[in-house]
């Protein structure tokens, strides 16, 4: 993580409201997100987000730190804002500005213990800043407004100022400043590798924050890592349908985890990393409403560069394969409803879904189908295949009465696709069907592709079938037969434009 | 808490359970006659030439009953028709295209339906026949063949078939007078026929009664 950082010199806004609780922050996240698409939650109470882009639209980070202040003072939060180069420079200035709502307490040592207790929570930040240096707010503004914003390459200038004691490695500060190094700019003038040498990883991180480095690059929305969830393939799967059906079990995996914490997430990132290490990732909105194909079907997307959100990704087969995929929640929010139906669908056995997905591995997710009983007036219409794993609501309501169906048994054979035939009177010639359906003559031939001349023995019909003649590209007008022939079969045959096809058979 | 998982997991524990341990799977009380030991036995394999609807018909009970029913490579099954006979929907799968690797497909749908219907779109070499057949038996289905299937324990086929209810112009289709044979090896090597409403008018299967023979009137003069 700390390899790319180096130099990361992003301009970073940080948001502080250090009185504020979970809820409430959440809401604070929401309330900025409306200036700023992607927040990442640095810790509770305090949040960041790459300024250069809003500030480059609100007319300046000045002016974005004001309008953010307002609206958050208008929703009741006390914020103080700071800006830099780099997540830890932007939080020392947060720390330092006097805060909006009680100017005067900003300058007291209480408005910053509430930002030192929450440091300690963050796991592995050990150069974080722990607090803002006491009683001290030199950079802030002398009428107490609520920015400070630290000009871009000012940040090391800000940082050398600043006592070691404000990283959070108790134990680091206090050895720095036995050996009189008291304020970052002292430790930034030592070498780098001396300080690595001497005090190891911890000393490194620090002396690169010293510099005004970044410990780590700006991650939006920070996700807990651990419900991220990731496959690696090995080897790597050339095609892209294998890692689709992956992204099933991966995604059931990561839905699993967000819903045992109770939360779910507004967007999913999908990382797909390819064996030579390059990484695509993209962002889908999520909003804890998709299920686990249809994030198969968002990785899909991606891989084939289809996807809605637009750049093409390179294919598959280049960069030896696909060797990693990783679902990384964004912005994760408390779930609220949609919960599974314990009582309504029939629930689908393990056994049977284990070998659906099987096959769905081996052919793809549209090979394996469930029918669905559905509305309509054709065979074909009434039952419809939905693929496994997918939504079974009927496409055309069930509770219609759909006059023009043809009553009597249902046919054994429907065609996917109507057959096209012959059917001709006693003479030979074909057997019309006009517009008003008057019939040019009695069937007594039928012929089609794969079966014998048949001789018909009885027959019954026309009736005629309008649908959709509101809607011309699915409109159809049909008359509709039924006929018996010689060898016992009987058939339901359809006249449509002139044409004879058979569309199914009773046997 | 344990307890109440332990409710929600029965109640919402699919029906499978009903039939899993019986020597057979039940069928539709007319086809009964047909079936050696009244049932589809668990591990055979059962063939019809053609798809249709004694095919769907013979898993339409075990599937209202609680199997799992797969219909693979067969696009052109109505389901419609086998569902009104009783196949519940929400517990059939299709897989319509069955690919160059089908023996693999079908064992997958095998290991976890009860029931398999299945065209094969090539003719299977007999070992590969026979590994298909040890893992039917391991996992207690029933593989009902449309086409061809050496080795089979029961073949059926529709020897003729007579439908009523439409004369020239008028009227619909009604019901089919069927006559059913079936050929088996072992215990099932009697030849066995009978009549079938398939279907009768009420959409049901029944056995049904020979039809008359219609010998010519002949003109009798009186006097």
């Amino acid at each position: 993580m700390s390899g790319r950082a180096g130099t990361n010199r992003e301009r970073v806004m940080v948001m502080s409201c250090p009185d504020v609780d979970a809820e409430g922050f959440g809401r604070l996240v929401a309330l900025v997100n409306a200036y700023c698409p992607r927040v990442e939650s640095v810790r509770l109470g305090i949040c960041a987000f790459g300024s250069r882009g809003p500030a480059r639209y609100f007319g300046g980070e000045q002016a974005l730190g004001g309008k953010l202040i307002a609206a958050t003072e208008s929703a009741g939060f006390a914020c103080r804002i700071g800006v830099a180069d780099g997540l830890f420079a932007a939080l020392l200035a947060a720390a330092t500005t006097g805060t909006s709502a009680a100017p005067a307490a900003a300058t007291t040592g209480t408005s910053a213990a509430p930002a030192a207790a929450p440091a300690a929570a963050t796991t592995g930040t050990s150069a974080a800043p722990a607090a803002a240096p006491a009683g001290a707010a030199p950079a802030a503004a002398p009428d107490g407004a609520a920015v400070t914003v630290v000009p871009a390459g000012g940040t090391a200038g800000f940082l050398a100022g600043q006592p070691v004691s404000v990283l959070d490695d108790a134990e680091l500060a206090g050895l720095l400043a036995r050996l009189g190094i008291r304020t970052l700019g002292d430790l930034a003038a030592l070498p780098a590798d001396s300080v690595a040498s001497r005090f190891g990883e911890a000393g490194e991180t620090a002396h690169r924050l010293a510099r005004g480095e970044q410990r780590r690059p700006l991650a939006a929305s920070a996700p807990p890592a651990d419900l991220a969830v990731a496959d690696e393939f090995d080897p790597p799967h050339e095609l892209a349908e294998p890692v689709v059906f992956a992204a099933k079990g991966l995604a059931e995996r990561f839905h699993a985890g967000l819903a045992a914490r109770g939360v779910t997430c507004v967007r999913v990132e999908v990382e797909v990393t390819w064996a030579d290490g390059r990484p695509s990732r993209r962002l889908w909105r999520h909003d804890g409403l998709l299920t686990a194909v249809q994030v198969a079907d968002r990785v899909r997307w991606q891989l084939d560069g289809g996807g809605p959100a637009g750049t093409p990704e390179k294919q598959d087969a280049e960069g030896g394969g696909i060797a990693r995929l990783r679902l990384v929640p964004d912005q994760v929010v408390r779930a609220a409803g949609r919960q599974l139906a314990l009582w309504g669908d029939e629930v689908v056995a393990d056994k049977v879904a284990r070998a659906a997905m099987r096959v769905q591995a081996l052919l793809g997710h549209d090979a394996v189908l469930r029918p669905v009983r559905s509305g309509g007036r054709t065979v074909r219409d009434q039952m419809q295949p939905v693929p496994f794993g997918e939504d079974l609501a009927p496409k055309l309501a069930t509770d219609q009465p759909w006059p023009g169906r043809i009553p009597g048994p249902a046919p054994a054979v429907v065609y996917p696709e109507p057959k096209p035939a012959r059917v001709s009177d006693a003479a030979g010639g074909p057997v019309t069907v006009s517009g008003r359906c008057v019939m040019s003559g009695i069937p007594a031939e039928l012929s089609l592709d794969g079966e014998p001349e048949l001789s018909v023995t009885g027959w019954a019909g026309p009736w005629p079938l309008a649908q959709r003649w509101w809607d011309p590209p699915s409109a159809s007008r049909e008359a509709r037969f039924q006929l018996v022939t010689d060898d016992g079969r009987a058939w339901l045959a359809t006249v449509r434009a002139g044409a004879w096809q058979i569309e199914a058979g009773y046997w | 808490m344990e307890a109440l998982l332990a409710d929600v997991q029965r109640l919402t524990r699919p029906r499978t359970a009903v039939i899993t341990g019986e020597h057979s799977l039940p069928v539709l009380p007319g086809l009964r006659e047909l079936l050696p030991g009244g049932g589809l036995a668990r591990g055979s394999v059962i063939t019809v030439p053609e798809v249709g609807l004694l095919l769907l018909a013979l898993a339409a009970a075990a599937s209202a009953e609680g199997a799992w029913c797969a219909l693979a490579g067969v696009q052109e099954a109505g389901v419609l028709a086998a569902a009104d006979l009783g196949l519940c929907p929400e517990r059939t799968l299709l897989t319509p295209h069955l690919g160059p690797h089908w023996p693999q497909v079908v064992s997958s749908l095998a290991d976890g339906c009860e029931i398999v219907i299945v065209r094969p779109p090539t003719a299977a070499p007999a070992q590969l026949r026979r590994r298909m057949e040890a893992g039917l038996r391991r996992a207690g289905g029933v593989l009902l063949v449309a086409g061809e299937w050496p080795g089979a324990q029961l073949q059926l086929r529709v020897l003729r078939r007579e439908w009523s209810g439409l004369s020239d112009g008028r009227g619909r289709l009604r019901a089919c007078r069927a006559e059913v044979g079936g050929y088996g090896r072992g215990a099932a090597g009697r030849p066995q026929t009978s009549w079938l409403w398939l279907p009768a008018e009420d959409g049901a299967v029944r056995p049904a009664a020979p039809p008359e023979i219609s010998t010519p009137l002949r003109v009798v003069r009186a006097g």
